[in-house]
């Protein structure tokens, strides 16, 4: 493991008079990948990446590398200092932060046996799911990953904050003929694993989404379970609460703090420090984090904001900045969508049609001040009539604002499920909507 | 480095490895932008790293590490040793790889200004330049304007003998005015959406893309379409060309021709593909004059390279001909699977921590014989279409919609009026067999994409997809939500 500390006391050594902040990221990762009850992939990687951005009299400069060694630091350090020299005052660049105190980690993320799970162990896990799969006269692929991430952020000003967290994810999508089925499990601890719930509900479902019939694309009910959800929260994270896109007027609350926006079933909040979303306790300039409401009860609480942009906005810096500089601004990276009282079975059961949707695909945002987006439905799409299951149905297209959805809300899901993408972490329980669009179908 | 890379191959070799092979890559980047008036990004990046591949008992294991020395090297390729060792747990059949010849080569992206040799200062003189005339109306929001240029020198060792050096070098620039207005947002790019346009060359194409000149004219039609009508419903005809019709080709014809696509390697995450292997040779895909070829070889094509990353030569084949569906992207794995005894050398990898995966080649539309005038005369009741905005296709390829920046109505061969928010739905095969008219070699060019994510890690791979503006008959156009 990389050496954060002494990393950082070598660059401050020579920037000595410039203010400098350095951010490290560490990382060791694995995953093993299958297809067609057989491993094909199976890797493994160790990073580093370093940035340096050195803060003179309004000027900024930044550099990234990936080597540790003195000579290295050096080299860097140099093309950090020469490109500031060449550059002309930025009029956003703010001062460094000075260390903020109150910064505690309310949650061990990091658990060793995790980070270090062997690829034997893999192989042997997914061996046990192509054996069921097999013997169903079903195929399996997914993935099975695990590692962990260190990251600090440190700045001469004596700003020093570090974060570790392991992972392990087991994503698994089964295949009855033409019917496809999927599940997925993650945790920061192993131990809350369970494979064999994932396998047996992939293989179910897969089985149940077997001959699907065409249905007319329209307005139905859905229900969503909870991995379709998240969709729709990162969606509003990017376009909707980062405080940039608010203050621009993009957002779709642009101007709309303390209206009532949504069903006073929905309730999303912000929470890093603790909860099932939970993550770094500080943001990308030091500065530490706190759960904040975006929504309560249907009305818009609040947009995130960073430094610069609070500046702007005359508020106070709520803790969601990115790595300096960037041009997405503030955003909320670890966001959940409190629960309701009904479970999935329950939902179904008062339902007299409808759609029971377990992911979509390949979604994109249309219209970013009314959140319009489409994307399709995917690994189990199966028809409600008269409070059951009735059959699976061929994927469909949706077309749909999340602001009109998320106010057509029956009820939402009495348990939440936790996924990571892209850089956001998003917790969700299932959500049961009326007159949610679809514009098309496709073949399968 | 190539010392460096003699060790993995020892070790390789003394385990008796199927095939081993070790890409160590420098990379430099530089990511510059501009966001309403000030430094947006400023990322200045250097990285060294190697990544190692075995092939052991006819299983995969692969370690990379960005720690350059023989200890390090040593311990990643006995690393992915063992995984391969792993990976043989569980198989049903060895994996066996297609003949290549060994090739002792360097190979280099032809360029005429080094990007890096621009000063910082320069670049980010014209970014701000760019930025204040899209500023200068008080309904642009947001503005950004950026640059980005890559350097990968590539050092690929394998065991069979093969020694390649390749010194790829990408450049790109674009911007984007955001007009917003009473609850209306509307953006407008140039040259094209998502980044900017991107080639393999040098500043060069910087200098050649006339990026303040067209400032004005950009920032004034994002204005323009706050108040434009909203794009016309129905079965339209539709004409689409620059990197809208790219990123058709890209999603509906390249991703589907993946052949570890077709064959169900990337089902879990990316999908699979309904142009399956039976039908190579017999499917009708477009209409007769539809020809889609794919080409390591074209100048420019950020997808241009020597080798590939399986160290197969640069190879032009024939993916769509005459309307038939002729060929896929494969890889030395899969290659037997369509009775090839080649690969056409579509194995790439993001970065050295990467393992190559299938990737789509530069695959272009080739000209037709319109005008571009003669098309639109062709049209009653149309939409052209241009910029793509939003794009969104279903697992197996066949279901697609796309939004575009902008668009025109056209009514009775004649260009009529601006509209925004345009959308377009269709089938795959169906949308390609509607296509009547292609414009000639005048109006063709090579669109870059540089952001194709694939694979599980998730990687990003750069390709370019060149086609002139192309008629397609009775399109579904303008989706309600």
């Amino acid at each position: 493991m990389t050496n954060h500390k002494k990393i950082c006391a070598e660059i401050f050594k020579i920037t000595k008079g410039t203010q400098t902040e350095v951010l490290i990221d560490s990382k060791e990762s694995a995953l093993t990948r299958f297809a067609d009850n057989v491993i094909s992939q199976n890797v493994s990687n160790t990073d580093t990446g370093i940035s340096i951005r050195l803060v003179k009299n309004g000027k900024m400069s930044k550099v990234n590398f990936n080597q540790t060694d003195k000579v290295a630091l050096k080299k860097a350090i140099q093309n950090a200092f020469y490109l500031l020299k060449n550059q002309k005052k930025n009029s956003g660049t703010l001062s460094l932060l000075k260390p903020v105190k109150n910064i505690t980690e309310k949650k061990d993320l990091f658990f060793k046996a995790t980070a270090e799970i062997s690829p034997e162990f893999k192989a042997l896990q997914i061996k046990k799911l192509a054996k069921k799969c097999k013997k169903s006269g079903q195929t399996c692929c997914g993935t099975l990953e695990n590692g962990y991430n260190k990251t600090t952020i440190a700045n001469n000003l004596g700003l020093s904050l570090s974060h570790k967290e392991s992972y392990i994810k087991y994503s698994i999508t089964v295949k009855d003929k033409d019917g496809f089925g999927w599940a997925e499990q993650s945790s920061n601890d192993i131990k809350f694993m369970n494979f064999d719930k994932a396998n047996e509900i992939a293989c179910k479902k897969a089985k149940l989404a077997k001959n699907p019939i065409a249905i007319k694309p329209g307005k139905y009910t859905v229900i969503l379970e909870p991995a379709a959800v998240p969709e729709f929260l990162m969606f509003m994270n990017f376009y909707g609460f980062g405080g940039k896109f608010y203050l621009e007027g993009q957002s779709f609350i642009s101007g709309k703090i303390g209206k009532k926006l949504l069903s006073d079933k929905i309730s999303i909040y912000d929470n890093a420090i603790d909860g099932p979303s939970a993550g770094m306790p500080f943001d990308f300039e030091g500065f530490p984090r706190k759960k904040l409401a975006l929504i309560e009860k249907g009305v818009v609480k609040n947009a995130v904001f960073d430094r610069k942009t609070a500046l702007e906005a005359k508020v106070k810096n709520t803790g969601h900045g990115l790595p300096i500089p960037n041009t997405e601004g503030p955003l909320p990276l670890n966001t959940v969508i409190s629960t309701g009282k009904t479970s999935i079975e329950e939902m179904i059961k008062q339902t007299p049609k409808g759609i029971l949707i377990t992911q979509f695909h390949y979604t994109n945002m249309l219209k970013p001040l009314s959140l319009e987006i489409t994307g399709m439905t995917r690994n189990g799409t199966y028809l409600i009539e008269n409070g059951k299951i009735k059959k699976a149905v061929k994927n469909l297209r949706f077309t749909e604002s999340i602001v009109k959805a998320l106010n057509n809300i029956v009820c939402v899901g009495d348990k939440q499920v936790t996924t990571s993408f892209w850089f956001f972490k998003t917790s969700a329980p299932a959500l049961k909507i009326k007159d949610f669009n679809f514009s098309s179908s496709t073949e399968f | 480095m190539f010392n460096f890379c003699e060790k993995a191959v020892e070790i390789a070799n003394k385990y008796k490895v199927d095939f081993g092979d070790i890409r160590i890559i420098k990379e430099r980047r530089q990511d510059l932008s501009v966001k309403n008036g000030e430094i947006g990004e400023f990322d200045n990046s250097s990285t060294l790293g190697f990544g190692i591949r075995i092939l052991l008992n006819g299983a995969w294991g692969f370690a990379s590490s960005d720690i350059i020395n023989t200890k390090e090297i040593e311990r990643a390729t006995l690393l992915a040793i063992k995984i391969a060792k792993a990976s043989s747990l569980l198989k049903e059949k060895k994996v066996t790889l297609a003949k290549e010849s060994v090739y002792k080569d360097i190979w280099q992206t032809p360029f005429i200004i080094d990007p890096f040799d621009v000063s910082v200062e320069d670049k980010f003189d014209l970014l701000f330049k760019i930025d204040s005339v899209l500023r200068k109306k008080p309904e642009i929001k947001s503005s950004i304007s950026s640059m980005s240029f890559t350097r990968e020198h590539q050092y690929h060792m394998t065991t069979e003998g093969s020694l390649i050096e390749q010194i790829l070098l990408h450049s790109g620039a674009g911007y984007t005015a955001t007009a917003v207005l009473n609850n209306e947002v509307q953006i407008r790019s140039y040259p094209s959406t998502h980044g900017g346009h991107a080639l393999s060359m040098g500043y060069e194409l910087i200098n050649s893309l006339e990026l303040l000149e067209n400032a004005e004219r950009t920032r004034d039609e994002a204005i323009a379409l706050l108040k434009a009508p909203q794009c016309p419903q129905g079965e339209l005809d539709l004409i689409i060309g620059g990197n809208q019709l790219a990123l058709q080709i890209h999603e509906s014809v390249g991703h589907a021709t993946e052949l570890d696509r077709v064959l169900g390697y990337e089902e879990s995450y990316a999908g699979s593909s309904f142009a399956t292997t039976e039908k190579l040779g017999k499917f009708k895909y477009g209409s007769d004059i539809v020809n889609l070829v794919a080409d390591a070889t074209v100048p420019g094509g950020l997808a241009t390279a020597g080798y590939d990353d399986d160290a197969v030569k640069a190879q032009r084949w024939d993916i769509v001909k005459n309307g038939i569906l002729n060929g896929y992207m494969t890889n030395r794995e899969f290659a037997h699977n369509i009775k090839e005894n080649r690969s056409n050398g579509s194995n790439r990898a993001d970065g050295y921590n990467n393992i190559p995966i299938t990737r789509i080649c530069n695959l272009s539309l080739m000209p037709g014989k319109y005008e571009l005038d003669d098309l639109i005369k062709g049209v009653k009741n149309g939409v052209l279409m241009e910029n793509n905005k939003s794009w969104s296709i279903d697992q197996k390829r066949l279901n697609f919609q796309f939004g575009c920046e902008i668009g025109w109505v056209i009514k009775n061969g004649k260009i009529k009026s601006m509209i925004k928010n345009p959308v377009y739905q269709g089938i795959t095969p169906k949308f390609w067999n509607s296509c009547d008219g292609i414009c000639n070699e005048k109006h063709w060019k090579l669109w870059g994409v540089s952001n194709c994510g694939k694979g599980q890690p998730s990687q990003r791979a750069l390709m370019s997809h060149g086609n002139s503006p192309s008629r397609f008959r009775k399109v579904k156009i303008g989706i309600k939500s």
